[in-house]
Order: structure tokens, then sequence, then C-alpha cells
């Protein structure tokens, strides 16, 4: 594709996360149809995901292993959530991992993007192309090529960077490095897919906002404070609401790469539930761990929603 | 609960009109099939199919399908397997996990099996222990073994060493003989032995040197693992891999494994698959006990159970006790002893019926040095952790007796 | 004309931001694609260089041992096929089924629209390991056990597809489906004839993602399948671990690299229309 510019069309300014308003009238009638459309999702959605939700929910105020006997013991699973030591370190590791890998990934996804929208730069294809192939990599293969690579005996990495005189050691073993290590893996995976959702946000600014900008005598940075990140909040909120769900549900590759070592500095909160469910078969623990989870987690979503929705009030006015 | 799932459950069927797949409930005609899952692969996996193949035809009335999984493929289906009533009839699984299970209801008690077969009365003793969990027996032992070192002979006989290390002082002093640092960097080429400090073989490596000095993990159901013996044993090998650099640091079981057969250990402990990993990569190879501590000689055992589950009924339960009988007589525990190169399981097979298999005749040999590990302890989870966490930070140069004490709170909170 | 255009007609040396941000590329690129490099090149190594030291990107020997193990120790045929059912599955029912939900949420005013929008995208923020077992209770109830049937319908509508195309049809542009309102087309000929062809990017992207993340899936084939048959190429993958844990690093590479290689070959031969489309997916 040569560096034109996309159709021509009447420019709309973006999408606000809340939705436009309809007017009024028929809303009875609209709402039959409206259900129409919904029906096969919503049917889908609540009994494969909403009804075991549920399902959890109950599990939670027991000490279900999931068959035989279980028993109603109320909040105790959740007293327990609270106060548990181990726990607490899996909310600590979890919160950490989520300040590694949520502003890196969205960081190095809009750089990137930034860097690849210009039409100066050779091979965009290529590169384009490149930089979203890890994410078509699973992550636990993901995992299993950097521990080979990262690996104290045998790694590649450890060679080269010997050879140059750094010394990596066993960085999966490593209390301080283990942690940075598999938010690195989880970024290298998953930047890709943030990057081409940047990419397109950018691709939908129009050059006439740049030119009138540069007529007004602003200097990139200030172009980019003024024009490119105003109209990419919505993509900004988008992104990275999505990738702070991903950070806050952790467990595929530290999984395998370090099982939560070691002793412990990389324990996520998934990995807990998956252990306490899975291992130990204290499922109505595991649920009501995960439901804690959950709710932070909406917590989190709602505030960030609402901060990026006030900033479109602030640009609309 | 189970009602409303009935009903969702018959509700939501009326409108499958594309149920496919059936499940496999217990017909009352015809012959009894039991699914057992188990994770013997390649050579192991070949011999359990003939002696299954070999009751299949002897009676008429079972048929055992087997579905082979990974161990931990098998640890992460039975949950959900079970909570659905669509578990498997039989299944193996490493021994320390079968507590967890047991205790939940997800075994059937064999109690019944163990007074009414004789075989029953001849199994080795600790494997025995590993099945029993509050009391009651909920499984039949299909492997036991101690962990024993595997060594390069070659490696020895270069360095000139002829005679095993007996004490812990003379496997230190082979392995400083044995470890190769050739251009002085500090980390050597070739380590004399691969002491992982975490997730060990069978979780068995740290128990076996806490019995060498006199000290243990739990016993009978209390925490005992903070004692002086078991500091001594920890700043003993502290001091000796790192004055010696006799064996890298922060590795586990598995990557232990993969050193040996990378020609980067001349010794590791391990299970009866070194052997055909020392084959695979051309090592010549010989099995050792585990050398004596000041105290004792012992090695921790590794340990598959089988078990029935609860998602049978009576007539698959009879048939799975024809399964363990046949399973355990005399002809067969020969046979699944030199098929899988595992030590007979009963007490009473004389030594020249399993001569013909080297492994097996050096590790019945050292037999009765294994130990059951944590047997009957249901939260075995926990008590592990505990234990990996002291013995990694003890060897990285932590304070050992903070950890004693940290690994005493962690364990005792574990048995409640 | 801009400044961009004159720049590009002559032969002038290139501007150093340019040089730079290429420069910046390469970097990244080149450490992106370290693993895959490493993942394809592994899975040629016989054992002994796997674990040579020192260890060297490219192999000395190429063999083609690894390869022939893994569809060996495999039912490798049979496990990729069910990955296509699979993966091939739920991408078709959950972009017509997401697809039809977000144009509800999107342009159609009905009681409870915010609430419902918030319920199915709380749905994403609870990890799969806790609802894993009333779910399989769920489908085990309805007789659907080691079957395609019950391997696909959990996944057949998602709360991810249905939030991004909903993005999607909020920015369309509502002109032509008034003017098509007026002339008395139903809702359903609106969503058919005018705003589905105008959201061929967003799906071609949400189908790749869906394809994509159902077939890496490793959890629910893995406790879903219990006969190893109607497992996918992931699960199997497992299988390929050693008695004592050890997994051995070519033949999982290999495995590895035969489980991607459908997904890469995909993947090229849409990149064009879907990295170039991705412009108008409207999430702007």
């Amino acid at each position: 594709m040569s560096a034109s510019h996309p159709p021509v069309r009447r420019y709309r300014p973006p999408a606000p996360l809340g939705g436009r308003r309809h007017a009024s009238g028929g809303l009875a009638r609209r709402s039959a149809g409206a259900f129409a459309f919904l029906a096969p999702a919503l049917i889908v959605i609540g009994l494969f995901v909403i009804w075991p939700m549920v399902s959890a929910l109950r599990l939670s105020f027991t000490d279900a292993s999931g068959f035989g006997r279980e028993e109603w013991v109320g909040l105790e699973n959740y007293v327990t959530v609270f106060t548990d030591p181990d726990i607490l370190n899996a909310v600590v590791n979890t919160v950490q991992y989520t300040v590694l890998f949520t502003p890196a990934a969205v960081l190095a996804a809009l750089g990137l993007a930034l860097l690849l929208v210009n039409p100066h730069l050779p091979f965009r294809s290529f590169f384009r192309t490149a930089l979203f192939v890890p994410f078509v990599i699973s992550f636990a293969v993901a995992a299993f090529a950097w521990s080979y690579l990262i690996d104290p005996q045998v790694g590649l990495l450890n060679h080269w960077l010997g050879g140059l005189g750094i010394r990596m050691g066993n960085v999966l073993q490593d209390p301080t490095l283990a942690m940075p290590a598999v938010a690195f893996v989880a970024v290298w995976k998953l930047f890709g897919f943030y990057f081409v959702i940047f990419l397109a946000g950018l691709q939908d600014i129009p050059s006439s906002l740049y030119e009138a900008a540069r007529v007004d005598g602003a200097g990139p940075w200030s172009r980019f404070r003024h024009v490119t990140l105003p109209l990419l909040s919505n993509t900004m909120a988008f992104v990275l609401v999505f990738a702070m769900i991903a950070a806050l549900q952790a467990f595929d590759q530290i999984y395998v790469m370090t099982g939560g070592g070691p002793y412990g500095h990389t324990q996520t909160v998934v990995m807990e539930i998956y252990e306490s469910g899975f291992r130990k078969l204290e499922v109505g623990f595991a649920s009501a761990l995960s439901y804690v989870l959950l709710a932070a987690t909406l917590i989190l979503s709602l505030v960030q929603f609402v901060f990026f929705g006030r900033r479109e009030k602030d640009l609309s006015s | 609960m189970t009602r409303m799932r009935t009903l969702l459950g018959a509700g939501a069927a009326a409108l499958a009109l594309t149920a496919t797949g059936c499940s496999g409930g217990g017909d009352a005609d015809g012959p009894v099939e039991l699914t057992f899952w188990h994770g013997y692969t390649e050579a192991d996996g070949d011999v359990l199919e003939e002696i299954v193949e070999e009751f299949n035809a002897s009676h008429e009335d079972i048929t055992i399908k087997t579905e082979v999984k990974t161990w931990a493929g098998i640890d992460d289906t039975l949950l959900t397997a079970l909570s659905a009533q669509e578990g498997p009839d039989l299944v193996a699984m490493p021994s320390e996990r079968l507590p967890v299970y047991a205790s939940r209801g997800a075994f059937v008690p064999l109690d019944e099996f163990y007074e009414g077969d004789d075989a029953a009365a001849n199994l080795v003793p600790g494997a025995v222990d590993m099945v029993e969990v509050e009391g009651e027996k909920y499984g039949v032992p299909a492997g036991f073994v101690p962990l024993a070192v595997y060594y390069d002979t070659a490696l020895f006989a270069e360095a000139g060493v002829e005679e095993f290390p007996q004490t812990w002082e003379q496997w230190v002093e082979v392995a400083e003989r044995l470890t190769v640092d050739e251009n002085g960097d500090g980390t050597p080429e070739r380590y004399g032995v691969v002491l992982p400090d975490h997730a060990t073989v069978a979780n068995g490596l740290w128990p076996t040197l806490f019995y060498g000095n006199g000290g243990d993990v739990v016993e009978d159901g209390r925490a005992v693992i903070d004692s002086p013996e078991n500091a001594a044993t920890l700043e003993f090998w502290r001091s000796a891999i790192e004055d010696g650099a006799i064996s890298p640091t922060g590795v586990d079981g598995v990557g232990a494994d993969e050193l040996f057969g990378g020609g980067k250990a001349a010794m590791t402990v391990g299970g009866p698959w070194m052997a055909s990993i020392a084959a695979e990569n051309g090592i010549d190879y010989a099995i050792a006990p585990i050398p004596a501590g000041p105290e004792a000689q012992a090695a921790s055992a590794i340990g598959i159970s089988m078990a029935t589950t609860v998602d049978t009924g009576d007539a698959e339960r009879e048939a799975a006790q024809e399964f363990f009988s046949f399973f355990l007589d005399e002809a067969n525990a020969v046979k699944w002893s030199l098929g899988s190169g595992w030590p007979p399981l009963r007490t009473d097979i004389p030594a020249e019926e399993v001569a013909s298999n080297p492994v097996v005749a050096s590790l019945t040999e050292m037999a009765d040095l294994g130990r059951p590990l944590l047997p009957g302890v249901v939260n075995s989870v926990d008590v592990l952790t505990a234990v990996d966490e002291l013995t990694q930070q003890a060897l990285a140069g932590g304070d050992v007796d903070a950890l004693l004490a940290q690994a005493q709170a962690d364990i005792e909170a574990a048995l409640e | 004309m801009s400044l961009a255009a004159t720049s590009r007609r002559g032969r002038r040396a290139p501007k150093p931001s340019t040089v730079l941000a290429t420069i910046a590329v390469v970097a990244v690129s080149a450490v992106v694609l370290l693993p895959i490099a490493i993942i394809v090149l592994t899975a040629f190594k016989p054992v002994a260089e796997v674990n040579a030291f020192p260890p060297s990107l490219f192999p000395h020997e190429w063999t083609l041992d690894n390869l022939r193990q893994v569809t060996s120790d495999l039912p490798f045929l049979r496990l990729t096929a069910n990955s296509f059912v699979f993966a091939g599955g739920v991408t078709a029912f959950a972009l017509t089924f997401d697809s039809l939900a977000a144009y509800a949420l999107a342009r159609m005013d009905f009681t409870g629209r915010r609430a419902l929008l918030i319920v199915i995208i709380a749905t994403l923020m609870i990890p799969f390991q806790a609802t894993l077992i009333p779910l399989y209770q769920l489908v085990a109830d309805l007789g659907w056990v080691n079957s395609y049937a019950g391997l696909i319908a959990p996944r057949a509508a998602d709360a991810f597809g249905i939030f991004f195309l909903r993005q999607f049809f909020l920015a369309l542009p509502r002109d032509v489906d008034a003017a098509a309102r007026i002339d008395g087309a139903s809702e359903f000929r609106v969503f058919r004839s005018i705003v589905l062809p105008n959201a061929v990017p967003a799906l071609l992207t949400l189908g790749l993602f869906t394809f994509v993340n159902n077939w890496n899936d490793l959890l629910w084939p893995l406790v879903f399948t219990t006969e190893a048959e109607m497992g996918t190429i992931t699960s199997g993958l497992t299988l390929l671990t050693g008695p004592s844990g050890i997994v051995p690093h070519g033949v999982m590479m290999a495995g590895s690299l035969l489980a991607i290689l459908p997904l890469v070959i995909a993947f090229l031969f849409i990149q064009r229309r879907f990295i170039e489309n991705i412009a108008t997916t409207g999430l702007k």
C-alpha cells in the first residue's frame, strides 16, 4: 500500500465510549427488536459463562473440592483471602507485574506505531508483520522459547551477552530479575496487538489537523500533545483497560517459566487460584479468590473509563 | 444444587438437538469396561499395556481401556473429570498426590482388598504407607524406588576414582575432583554433581539429606523440620557447594536430569528413567546408593500409586480389585519390575528373578533404604513448598535458623 | 503539496530522524523475531546440539528427527484437524453472534442497555480457572463430553468480540442507514446490507484474533477432551513431555513449529488486507 490517505469522508469525532443517545419513543418496540439481535450471543454467554460464574460464586461460600461432599462456610474463604500472607504476597506480585507490564506494553506499542506511521520508513510492510508475529505464538511456546534463550547453562542470550562481558546468571531464579523477565515475555507477546490498534488510530487522524498545528508554529512535541494524544484517547482507553485486564490475570508464561518462584516471588493471584483449585482441591477458596480479583478488576476498569470519559468531555468543550 | 443443575441440563438438552458424543456410563449387561488413566510412556508404557492386554484376554467379562497422559496432565484433568462424574475408573498418580484426592473422597477405600488378597500381604511396607490416609488404604502401589545416584563411569575412570563414595565427606571430595573449570572463570564447564535446590526429583532430595543427618520434615503428623540436625545439614551442603563449586545453584530436578544427560555433570540423584536418558545420550553409567550421612543412610522414595475412583459402580470396583490382584501376583510383579526398571513391589521375590535387568538388580539391592515421603499428609503441596523455599534460600546464603523457623511455622500451618 | 510529498520525489538523503527511526525499528524487530528464529532453528537441531555449550543459533547439522518424532508420538494430523474445527467453528459462530449483539448495543435503544454492557464486560474479568469446573459440569450434563459441540459451544460468543465490534459500529456514519430506514428497510436489512459490508476490516481483525486465541488455547481443550484423539494440537503438545518431566527441547520446538505453521500461513495470507484495513477499525 502506498502512503495514501484513507478514503475521503466527512470527518467524524471519535466515538465516545458511552455511546450516543437516541431519540426516545417506541422504546418497547425497539427493545423487542434488539432482543432478537442479542439473543444468540446472550444465550451462549448466559449459559456458558454467566451460569458458571454464578455457580462459582455459590462455591465461594463453601469448602467444596469440586466433587464429593461440600459444606457451607459462609464468608470464611473471603476472610482467608484478606488475611493469608501467601495471598497478600500474590496480590503484591500481581500489582508489581501489572505496573511493569502495562506501561511497557502500551508505550512500546504506541512508540512503534508512531515510528511506523512515518511514510518514509523503508520496508514498513515487513516491520508491521514482524512486530505482530509474536501475537500468533501461544504463551506456553513463547515462554518455552524465552526460557531456552536465557537458560544459564545453554542459553544463547547468556552466551552472547557473556561475550560482551555481561553476566546474566540464572535470571529466572533471581528474586529481583524473575518478575521483570516474565513481564517482559508478556510484553513481547502482546504489544503487537496493541501496536496494530494504535496504528489504526494514528492513521485516522487527518493530516489537515497536523498542518493547521504546524502553521500555528507548533513543534513535534506540541503537535503530539495537542493533536495526537487527544484524538487517541479512546484508543488509549481501550488498550489500557484490556492490557490491565490481561496483566491482572497473568498465568501461562509464569507457570511455564518459574512456577511462581523463586520462593514465591512471581506467584500471582491466578497462580494461587490455580494451585488452590487444582493442586490442593480447595475449589471453594479458589472461587472466593477469583471473585475478589473480579471485583478489583471491575473497579479499576470503571475508574479508567470514568477518567477517559472526563477527558473526552473536556475535549469536546 | 444438583437438582437445579439437572433441571437446567434437562432444559438445555431439550434445546440441544445436536447432542453428539456418548457418555461412558456403565452398562448392566456385557463385559465391565474400566478406563485406566496413567502416565507411563515409552518402555514402561509398553510393558503396562502388555500386562493389561493379558488381563483382558484372561478375563472375559472385564475389559480395561488405558488412556495415556502425562503425570502432570492427569493432575490437571482428573479434578474436572471427577466433578462431572466423567472420571476414569482406575487412575495412577505420583504417590504424594494420592492423599489430597483420597481425603476429599475421590477414591474408594481398599481395606477389603488388602484383607482378602495374599499379594497384598507381601508388599513393600513403605509403598503401602504411601497409600494410607487417616488409617484407611485408598490405593495400591504401582512403583516404589529409592532415589539413587546415577553417575558417569567414564568420567569417574578418567579422574581415577575407583570406589564410589560411601559418606558425605567422601562424596563432596569426589565431586570436587570431578568438577572441571578449565578457563578459571568461576563457572565450571562440568560439575561433579548436580544438587537441585527446589522442585527436586520426586521432591525427595532434601528429605534424603535431612534423613542422613538424623533429621526429618514431618514425623507422626507433626512438623519437625526446625532441628539442629537439619540446620547442620543445610550448612554442610551450602558450604560444600559454595567452596568447591561442585554443583550449579538455582537448578530444579528436571534441570538436573538435563544437565546430567548433557554431560555437564558427573553425578545426579534421580530415578530409574535416568538409565534411558543416559543410554540416549551415550553415557556409560552406573547406579549407587546415596552416600550415608553422619547419622544414617536413607533415601526418599519415588512412588506411584493406583486407585479406584468413586465414579464407579459395584461391578467396576470388583473388576478393579481383580486387576490389582492380577497386577500384583508374582509373575506380573516380576514382569512389571523387569520391564519398568523399578524394583519389585513384593518382598517375596528372590533376587535372581530380577537379575536379568541390571538397573533393577542395583535398585533392588538398595531398596531397603527407601523411605516414603510424607505418607498420609493431605496438604503435601504446602509442606513441599515450604521445604523448597527453605532449601533454595538456604543454599543462596540465607540465614538458616530464621529460614528453618519460617519453614516450621509454614508446615505447622499446612498440617492443621 | 505537503513537505512529505516533495521530499519523496527528489533523491535527497533520508532525514536523520528517519534513519534513527529505522535503526530503532530494526533493533526492536530483531529482539522480537529472535525467539521465533530459535523455535524454527532448534526444531532442526539434533539432541546433542540442543544442549551443547557453547550454544549456536544455527544448527551445524540439520536433522528431521525431531519432526519425525512429533508426528510419530502424536496423532498429529487428527489433532491439527481438531484444531481447525475448534478454532474455525468458534470463529464462525463468534463473528456472527458477536456482530449481531454488538449492533444491537451500538445502534439500538432498549432498556437496560448500559447494565447489559457492564455485565458482558464483567465476564472478561474472572479467570477461566474459576469457571472451568462448573462449565465442565454443565457441558457434561448436556452429554457433550469429548464432542466438537461441547468444545465449541462455550466460545460461540464472547465479550471481547462484542465490545470490540460495538466500538466499531458506534463510529460508522449513520447517513446511509438513516436513509434506508426512512425507505422502510427493517433493522436486520440495515444490518446485513449496509453496516456489515462496511465492517469487513473489523470482522477480519476480530476473526484473526479469535482464531489465533482459540487455536492456542490450552486449558479448555486439555481439560475438556479426555480422549487423546479429540484434543487439539496445542493440548497435544503437552504429551511430548518425558516421564521424568523433561521436555525434549528439539522435539518440543518441532511440535511448536508444526502447531503455529497453519496460523502463520493464514496470517501472512491475509495480513495485507488485515493490517492495512485496520485503519478503519474505528477505535479512534
